[in-house]
């Protein structure tokens, strides 16, 4: 049960962690108010124990798809989020400062909501039974810190990039992560059939199975999935290839080249 | 565009229908046990699995194989669709009960 503890607190603390370290260096970056990323961990937080609390009800919307429509809903929406986060690094950034800083107070508050609740219903369990409460408190501690030392790690590594790079670096690694959004997010909407399913398209789970450590970081990073159907596969290249196609555009208009053309 | 939209609708309201056809099969979580602990389901076939969580406590349903996830609240049901899946054995585990929450859905 420790072990169990640990590795569910680690497994939600892993991906929201590690977004959460690049959007902190992102902030840094762009010398933007670092308090926005810590409100948006606060909201979070708070959205989370709201939504843990209406769990119940939430599950039942939509023909008992409300639990998967709602969670694909926000990690849509951190797709959008994170896309106009890496339109706006840059040299030719498309939003101001502080609507971008307000974006990633956005952005961080839906990764927590989501992840916060599982680990608050997880805990829902524990609560009444004092025999065990501490040690899977204990326990969960431990994942939390795992999860925050990969994140620090993380950060720490962007911030002392080149700042010619760093930009780059992060537009790149928010890019696979919010293509990882959108794959997890398009797996809910397959679990309650809103998306057809199918065979999967290959199967990488005897190299890469998805729970070993290193599967576990490719999937909170990258949306890593062993056996993906056809349309988790288009979708995840679609997202994926978006973000650099606008990023394209967009600075081409915003240096005005497309209006000399 | 309004032919367009028509026909997307037509086309999501085809699957749903389908989405209908789909056999059921019931699973209970008792104890924080699985009954059956060990699902027969049609292979090559999208199936309608049905949880029924008789427990106070919430139950993660989750199995790597099958690429499934959803929180199961207490003495309440849920509902997650599974396959087309190839004959074989698929584990699936209670990711908050994982010492005892254990079980298999077997294609066949």
């Amino acid at each position: 049960m420790l072990l169990n503890a640990i590795i569910i607190v680690l497994r939600e603390t892993l991906e929201a962690g590690v977004l959460i370290s690049v959007l902190l260096s992102v902030a840094r970056h762009q010398q933007l108010a670092r308090g926005a990323v810590v409100q948006g961990l606060l909201l979070g937080v708070a959205g989370a124990m709201i939504y843990a609390v209406n769990l119940q009800t939430v599950s039942e919307w939509f023909d008992y798809a409300g639990q998967e429509v709602i969670n694909a809903a926000m990690q849509y929406l951190i797709y959008a989020c994170l896309l106009l986060v890496c339109l706006s690094i840059g040299r030719a950034p498309l939003l101001p400062g502080l609507a971008l800083q307000r974006l990633l107070r956005l952005v961080v508050m839906l990764a927590v909501i989501r992840e916060g609740a599982e680990i608050l219903l997880f805990y829902s369990s524990y609560w009444h039974r004092s025999d065990v409460l501490l040690r899977v408190l204990t326990s969960g501690f431990m994942g939390l810190m795992i999860g925050f030392s990969v994140g620090a790690l993380c950060y720490y590594t962007l911030i002392n990039l080149p700042l010619m790079w760093a930009g780059r670096v992060q537009r790149v690694v928010l890019t696979f992560m919010a293509a990882g959004m959108v794959a997890q997010a398009t797996q809910l909407l397959l679990q309650v059939d809103w998306l057809p399913g199918g065979a999967p398209l290959w199967d990488m789970s005897a190299w890469l199975p998805e729970s070993s450590l290193l599967g576990e970081l490719a999937y909170a990073t990258l949306g890593y999935e062993a056996a993906p159907t056809p349309v988790e596969v288009g979708l995840y290249l679609g997202a994926l290839l978006l973000i650099p196609v606008a990023y394209t555009i967009a600075r081409k208009w915003r240096t005005g080249t497309l209006l000399h053309d | 565009m309004a032919k367009q939209v028509l026909l997307v609708l037509g086309v999501w309201l085809a699957g749903t229908a389908v989405a209908q056809a789909a056999p059921v099969v019931e699973l209970e979580i008792r104890n924080h046990l699985f009954y059956p602990a060990e699902l027969v389901v049609p292979a090559n076939t999208k199936v309608k699995l049905l949880v029924i969580n008789h427990d106070a406590t919430p139950e993660e349903f989750e199995s790597y194989e099958l690429n499934r996830e959803k929180v199961i609240m207490g003495n309440s049901k849920a509902v997650i669709f599974i396959g087309p899946l190839s004959p074989g054995e698929y584990p699936f585990f209670g990711e908050f009960n994982m010492n005892t929450a254990q079980g298999k859905v077997i294609a066949q």
